[in-house]
Order: C-alpha cells, then sequence, then structure tokens
C-alpha cells in the first residue's frame, strides 16, 4: 500500500517536473524568437541601405545618396561625453554608499532618490533639460544640454551597478585590507575597485548601449537639426566644429523619429537603413561588454 | 610546549566587554595576558565570543556598525582602546588571518608586497625580493611558489592561499599574529602545513605572540602553548594547553572537552 502510494508520488512529481521544464523551455524560446526576429526584420530591411555606397561616409545633407556620417558620429559623441560626465560621478556615488555611508534615514533617502531617478520618464528628464540647461542656463540646444539628460538617468543604473559589483566582491577582501593597517580609501582603491572592476566595465558599457539609442530626452536638448560639421575645423568654438560640445547634434536614434515626422520619398528606406546601424551597434555593446567582462576577469585571477 | 625565553607581556585585555546592536553583550569582563613567542588557543562552542574578543585585539570591531568594546587593552603596555588611537599604525604591527583564504587579486609577489610598499617601507627590487623570498620561507611556502611569483595568488590551493595570507602577514614584521579560524576551511594535510607554520613561527625565536581561534580541539592540542576557554560570552578558564586539557577546572570545559556539547 505504502509502496503503491510512493510510486504514485514519484509518477505524478515526474510529470509535474516535465510540465515546468516544458513550460520554461517554451518561455525562454519565445524570448529568443522575439529577439531573433526583431533583429532578422530590421537588418533584412535595412541592410540594403545600410551598405549602399556612401551611406556610411556622406552627411545627411547629400543630393545623391544622404548617408548618416554626422548623426553616427554625433551618437559616439555624445556618448563619450555622456560617459565622462556620469561615470565619475556615478562612481564616487556608489563608493560612497558603499564603503561610508552611515546606516541612516538619509543614506536610505538617497538611495530612494537614485533609484526614482531611474524611473523617470526620459521624455520628461528632456522637458526638465531643455527648461534648465537650454533656457535658464542659456547654453541653448547643444551636446552639452543632452549628455546632461542623458547623464541624469545614466547616473541611477551606472550607481545601482558598480554598488551591485563592489557588495559582490567577498566582505573577506576588505576586511583583510584593513588589517593590514590600509585606510578605507586604500582598500577602497587598492582591493575592491580592481575586484570589482570586470563588473564595473560590463556594466558601464551596457548603460552605453542604452544611451546610445535614446531619443526623447534629446529631442528638446540637443536637437534634431542635421548638423554641418567640418571635420577640418580647429576653432572650438565653431559651430561647424565635430567637438564643440555648444553647438546641435542630432543623433541615430533621433534621425530615425525625425525621419518619420517628415515622410518624404526615399525616407523609410534611410529610416530603415538607419535603424539596421543603431541596432548593429547596440549589439556591439553588448558583446564588447561580455568580451572585455570576461577579458578583465581572467586577467585579474590568472594573470 | 616550547620553552621560550622572550616571556614579555605583549597584549593584556583588562575587563574586555563587547556588546552588538548596543544591547546584545558578546563578551563579558574578560581579562587575558598573551606572551611573545606564545601560541595561545582560544577555544569554545560556537557563539561563545572567542572570535568577538580575537577581533577586539586589532580593534577589529570598530569596522562593525553598533559595536561597542568596553574595558582596557594594554599593548606594549600602553591602552589602544581607545578614541584615539591609531588604528592604521596599530594594524600594522597586529596581524590577522581569517577564516577563508583572503589572497588579493594580484600576484603572489604583489600580495606579499602590496601593504609593505603602501606603508612606505620598501626601497628597491632589492629589498622587495628579500622580503618576499624571506616571508614566504617563514610561511613554508617558497619552495612550492618561488618559480611562479608573478602568478595570480588565485591560482594556488586553498591551504596555499592560506599560507600566503601567513606570508604577507608575515611581510608586515609584526608581533603579534591573529587566526581566526584558520583552518576551517581547508583540507586535514593542508590544516596540518599551517599548524607546523605556526610552530615554526613560534620557536623562531622573534618573539611573534601567536593568538588562533578554533573550534578543533586537537588544533588546539598541537599547535598551543596556552588555551583559554570561552563559554557564553564568559573566559571561564585558561593556563597551560596541557593543563587545560589534563586537568580541567571548570565542569563546562570538562563537559566541552568531553564532547557533552561543542
Amino acid at each position: 500500500m505504502a509502496n503503491r502510494n510512493l510510486d504514485a508520488h514519484v509518477k505524478r512529481i515526474g510529470l509535474q517536473n516535465k510540465i515546468a521544464t516544458g513550460i520554461l523551455t517554451c518561455i525562454v524560446g519565445f524570448v529568443l524568437v522575439l529577439l531573433a526576429a526583431i533583429v532578422v526584420y530590421i537588418l533584412v530591411q535595412g541592410a540594403g541601405k545600410a551598405l549602399s555606397p556612401g551611406f556610411l561616409t556622406n552627411p545627411s545633407t547629400d543630393d545623391v545618396a544622404p548617408g548618416i556620417l554626422y548623426q553616427l558620429f554625433d551618437s559616439f559623441y555624445m556618448l563619450l561625453i555622456t560617459l565622462v560626465i556620469s561615470v565619475p560621478i556615478s562612481l564616487g556615488a556608489a563608493i560612497f554608499l558603499v564603503e561610508y555611508a552611515p546606516d541612516n534615514w538619509i543614506t536610505s533617502a538617497a538611495s530612494t532618490a537614485i533609484e526614482t531617478l531611474s524611473s523617470l520618464p526620459s521624455i520628461v528628464v528632456g522637458m526638465f533639460g531643455s527648461l534648465f540647461f537650454v533656457v535658464t542656463l542659456g547654453w541653448g540646444i547643444s551636446i552639452i544640454a543632452g549628455a546632461l539628460a542623458l547623464t541624469m538617468f545614466n547616473i541611477p543604473i551606472l550607481v545601482r551597478t558598480i554598488q551591485q559589483a563592489l557588495e559582490d566582491v567577498p566582505r573577506s577582501q576588505h576586511d583583510a585590507a584593513l588589517a593590514m593597517g590600509l585606510t578605507r580609501w586604500e582598500t577602497t582603491v587598492n582591493v575592491m575597485l580592481p575586484a570589482a572592476m570586470p563588473a564595473i566595465v560590463t556594466g558601464i558599457v551596457i548603460s552605453a548601449g542604452r544611451v546610445f539609442g535614446e531619443a526623447a530626452a534629446l529631442i528638446f536638448t540637443s536637437g534634431s537639426a542635421a548638423a554641418r560639421l567640418n571635420f577640418a575645423s580647429t576653432n572650438l568654438a565653431s559651430p561647424t566644429n565635430p567637438f564643440n560640445i555648444f553647438r546641435p547634434a542630432e543623433t541615430l536614434a533621433v534621425h530615425i523619429w525625425k525621419l518619420k515626422m517628415e515622410p518624404t520619398p526615399g525616407n523609410d528606406e534611410i529610416v530603415w537603413g538607419t535603424a539596421a546601424v543603431l541596432l548593429v551597434c547596440v549589439l556591439l555593446f553588448n558583446v564588447l561588454a561580455r568580451v572585455l567582462g570576461k577579458f578583465l576577469a581572467r586577467r585579474l585571477t590568472a594573470e | 610546549m616550547s620553552d621560550t625565553t622572550q616571556n614579555e607581556a605583549l597584549l593584556t585585555t583588562r575587563n574586555v566587554t563587547v556588546t552588538y546592536d548596543l544591547t546584545h553583550e558578546a563578551l563579558h569582563k574578560t581579562d587575558l595576558t598573551f606572551k611573545g613567542g606564545e601560541v595561545t588557543a582560544l577555544i569554545g562552542p560556537s557563539g561563545c565570543g572567542k572570535s568577538t574578543f580575537l577581533r577586539c585585539l586589532n580593534l577589529m570591531n570598530r569596522e562593525i556598525p553598533k559595536c561597542r568594546v568596553g574595558g582596557e587593552i594594554f599593548y606594549h603596555g600602553r591602552n589602544i582602546n581607545t578614541k584615539t588611537e591609531n588604528l592604521f599604525e596599530l594594524r600594522k604591527s597586529i596581524g590577522m588571518v581569517f577564516q577563508q583564504p583572503t589572497p588579493f587579486r594580484k600576484s603572489i609577489r604583489e600580495n606579499i608586497l602590496f601593504a609593505p610598499k603602501k606603508h612606505g617601507r620598501l626601497h628597491g627590487k632589492d629589498e622587495e625580493d628579500e622580503l618576499v623570498e624571506t616571508s614566504l620561507k617563514q610561511a613554508a611556502l617558497w619552495d612550492e611558489v618561488k618559480d611562479k611569483l608573478k602568478q595570480s595568488a588565485h591560482a594556488l590551493s586553498g591551504g596555499q592561499q592560506q599560507r600566503l595570507c601567513i606570508a604577507r602577514t608575515l611581510a608586515m614584521k609584526p608581533d603579534v599574529i591573529l587566526y581566526d579560524e584558520p583552518c576551517s576551511a581547508l583540507d586535514p594535510i593542508s590544516t596540518f602545513t599551517i599548524e607546523e607554520t605556526i610552530r615554526s613561527i613560534a620557536e623562531a625565536g622573534a618573539g611573534i605572540c601567536q593568538i588562533i581561534v578554533t573550534h578543533n580541539m586537537e588544533q588546539a592540542g598541537r599547535v598551543s602553548d596556552r588555551t583559554a576557554f570561552f563559554y557564553m560570552g564568559d573566559m571561564v578558564e585558561t593556563g597551560t594547553t596541557q593543563q587545560i586539557f589534563s586537568a580541567p577546572k571548570d565542569q563546562r570545559l570538562s563537559d566541552y572537552l568531553t564532547g557533552r556539547f561543542g
């Protein structure tokens, strides 16, 4: 009797196990198919245009073969400026929260504030940026205004990842360094940061992928005017100097938005081509994040 | 066990009391004396306060929020349990080895040199090479790693990592080394090597005072000259290891030794 019960029980949990595994496999499969479908569809639609002669090397104002050279440059330049501003701030904030912050209400208020910042709608951040950086500070529609708007929602993501990376370093490493008479700062810089570096770099590159594709926050801050750049310019104050951070700039994502808003013949092709380029860049960021993270981890553990 | 001539009392605690979270008393009024050249084992069941006590001696408890240490701790006759004590100076001469091996993510050589370099003690490659070699020899690791000093310390086995941590501590030229259950994560052979290392440091005549927390009574018997038994936050009994194991006075100690609890 007891044996038969046991047999039935084993059968039942065996079946449950099979059904659960099946369902979970289906869910994962669905996610994979979804991603593959989007990527393939966009690449199929856009690859022809993206690879057509001049698309990556001509400005969008070119009469014969309009391209996305300036948009591509501006996307990377905007990303660079954003990272230059947001990485040091996030690093400082994360180190403070993990290593120094006392366990009190101010610290928990700060953590909550950072989390709230990450859930602000990007269009609202863009509105704020346009009112404050563009109008109040009088910087005008500019790369720096756009980069600061991007910084505002890049910071929470980065603080979270860096905080997590530092907390994942075994506490014993920290204690061991302190027990050797090192100060907290020496411990953080020489022991904690190197140990957390693979995860930090991965986090930064993944956040870069998100920043790279952002459009809503930039429409009102860095604008959607096709830039006119002169790569030979040496005058940093000139509006055509590519490195002038006070000039307007149009990124790839904003370019897509703008072309969709003003439908003219031939635009759709450019939109698909731009989307394909943007997608490939973002995918490359993800691949780069993994490769870099693995490379750093290996270098740190096995020299 | 070993007859040592260096009998200077390096560390003395008087009425040391530790409270966590302001209310929970983990250690009650402990008086103990530790001498140079001696190995002292702190034994007792889990949660008895032995590790808590050990972490008082290099003021590591200060790193735990809401932990208060009362009483006096005399190091070379000077009370270090004061607000003005320079923790960072103190920890240069009171080293600590932890339960889990804690090599830094650096090469073997850099693990040894890291702290002395930070403290500005080394000048030139010759001094560095010499320190690496002597420290590793003292920790009985030199022969195993001398050809791969540039390799990552994480590639070593657990026992080797722990001996590297001892070598790293020795490189600081401490006169006290605290061990917090240093073998609890290791296999019997590695454990044996660590115990040998501890004994050889004691017998080298450098007058280094070693204090080891262990829940392994056989280990206490093998490595220590003196033993202190902790029970529920009290230091119950202390004496030479021989006396503690062969003629315990307190009932709780003899119950513990005979395995009635633990």
